[in-house]
């Protein structure tokens, strides 16, 4: 056995970081029309606040939910590879 | 993880591991509630909303109903998964998951309804483009979309070590189990990791669930339409959603015991503390309800004791004391005493509760149009078949996405079970001592290394 990973493994892998990018994209996408919602509400003076207001509470949500995913997929993938 | 552990559990890998005819009629069912629906959404699309019972000023009907209906059975899961994870009540362990997989199904179907309602479902990218926050219809969308992510990871992370076990096990579908195990072993610095992200995601999942119908009532009460501008909305809904989501999960595990004979892990003790949760989500909304209609008589608004009174003797009468009937009077007279027959009795009010709370959804909705504060002429909301098909669609959609997951993951979590086995037993006996005068507390940091391999 050479130890390089086979066909199947590097398939598997090639999917889950794949599934992780796509997962990170996601929620970074919301996070960024959220954004894009208070510029332009910002832009055309059309109370702001409101946006403001919730993108304050949402983005931070998100931004959590970024970070456990994030933590979840770097910790069981590096594992794996340090194993 | 030895094979005595496979084999112990089996029954929980039988769903998966083998396909009765059974599966596949269910399919051909589900198939047909779906195709109605298809081609009841593909009529609509060409011809327009024309070809329903909405109009002026009644523009919400059906599908709204299912829209506050689905996100309401969405409570179910997450919200009661969680609690029952924080607290440490043991019982939850066979039921968890069942209750998750409801929250995420839903909500697909759920938010889909808003598509569904749309008469040019096109101009859905301009609420993309150029959504403004003040509208709370944006607010949902938002809150809606925190609560899938949120809860489709709550789902997953648990999930981890089970599909694992499916990946080193079962002998088919390696490659997709592979991919969603993400490569899981069951180390120590594993267990810390995904220990640690389902704490967090359990105590984040509950303000979210709250925030989520909370805001579904504000659709409603940020207007100024009669029975609709009321403060407690908020509670009431979320009242009502934790309500039908522990009928809705109640029924997912009576027909999964029976078909799937599980009657081993789903005894009659989850079904009975269950029902006593129920019985007090009834006595809750009714109280709700009583001090929501109270408030509206006592203020004798004209618009509003319109409404009122074509809900209490009008046109909207059987949908209302079908209600009343369905979401008070049967779970009281099932559920004060479940020391006997405690399943049957539990699957009878949750059924009751699960078309009750339909039908309140309904209650709010319709009537409230059909008697709006501005001068319209009288109208009648009557459904046409295309809505009646879409409903059909729609609940065949979900129970077709259940029936999916049963078949490709395990619907209890066996790894919580094992887990119940080798630390619950000791560490409920711990906890015990410590509540105890003479008792020593345990200490904090056994939570974090759990058996999860």
């Amino acid at each position: 056995m050479n130890g390089r990973p086979s066909t199947f493994d590097r398939a598997v892998r090639a999917c889950q970081l794949a599934i992780a990018a796509l997962t990170v994209f996601f929620v970074g996408s919301i996070v960024v029309w959220i954004a894009h919602l208070i510029r332009t509400a910002w832009r055309l003076d059309d109370v702001p606040s409101a946006s403001i207001g919730i993108s304050l509470v949402a983005i931070p949500v998100f931004l959590v939910l970024l970070g456990v995913i994030v933590s979840v997929f770097w910790g069981l993938l590096t594992e794996r590879r340090t194993r | 993880m030895s094979d005595a552990y496979v084999q112990r559990d089996a029954a929980l890998f039988a769903p998966i591991a083998q396909t009765g005819r059974g599966f596949y009629f269910t399919l051909v069912v589900l198939g047909i509630a779906i195709l109605w629906g298809a081609v009841a959404y593909w009529t609509q699309f060409e011809q327009g909303l024309g070809v329903t019972g909405l109009q002026q000023p009644v523009s919400w009907g059906f599908y709204v109903t299912n829209f506050v209906f689905f996100i309401g059975i969405s409570h179910a899961g997450t919200l009661i998964s969680a609690i029952l994870r924080l607290s440490k009540a043991e019982w939850r362990r066979p039921i968890t998951r069942m209750a998750e997989v409801i929250t995420v199904m839903v909500l697909f179907i759920g938010a889909g309804q808003i598509l569904v309602d749309l008469g040019r479902p096109d101009r859905m990218l301009n609420v993309i483009l150029y959504g403004r926050y003040q509208s709370p219809l944006l607010w949902d969308a938002t809150s809606i979309s925190t609560y899938l992510t949120a809860s489709t990871l709550y789902l997953w992370l648990p999930l981890i070590p089970d599909i694992a076990i499916l990946r080193d096990h079962l002998g088919k579908r390696r490659f997709l189990y592979s991919v969603l195990a993400m490569g899981w072993t069951g180390t120590e610095r594993q267990q810390k990791i995904l220990n640690r992200a389902i704490a967090i995601m359990a105590v984040l999942v509950i303000p979210i669930a709250i925030s989520v119908h909370t805001v579904v009532s504000f659709v409603f009460s940020m207007t100024i339409q009669p029975a609709w501008h009321s403060s407690i909305f908020g509670p009431y809904f979320v009242a009502g959603a934790i309500f039908s989501g522990i009928a809705a999960l109640i029924v997912a595990m009576a027909i999964i015991r029976r078909i799937y004979r599980l009657q081993a892990y789903l005894k009659p003790i989850h079904f009975r503390y269950l029902g006593h949760l129920l019985l007090v989500m009834t006595l809750l909304w009714f109280y709700l309800t009583f001090a929501e209609y109270l408030t509206g008589y006592y203020g004798n608004g004209p618009e509003e004791m319109k409404v009122f009174w074509s809900k209490f003797t009008g046109r909207f009468w059987p949908t209302f004391w079908a209600m009343a009937v369905c979401n008070f009077v049967i779970p009281m007279i099932f559920l004060v005493r479940l020391r006997h027959h405690a399943v049957g009795k539990t699957v009878v009010a949750s059924v009751a509760v699960v078309i009750g709370m339909w039908l309140e959804r309904f209650n709010i909705i319709v009537p409230t149009l059909s008697n709006p504060r501005l001068p319209f002429p009288d109208a009648i909301y009557w459904p046409t078949w295309i809505e009646w098909g879409e409903t059909a669609g729609s609940f065949g959609l979900f129970i077709l996405f259940y029936v999916l997951f049963v078949k490709f993951f395990p619907v209890i979590s066996i790894w919580e079970i094992r887990e119940g086995r080798e630390v619950g037993l000791r560490e409920v006996e711990e906890r015990l001592l410590s509540y105890l005068p003479d008792g020593t507390e345990p200490e904090p940091a056994r939570d974090h290394t759990r058996v999860l391999r």
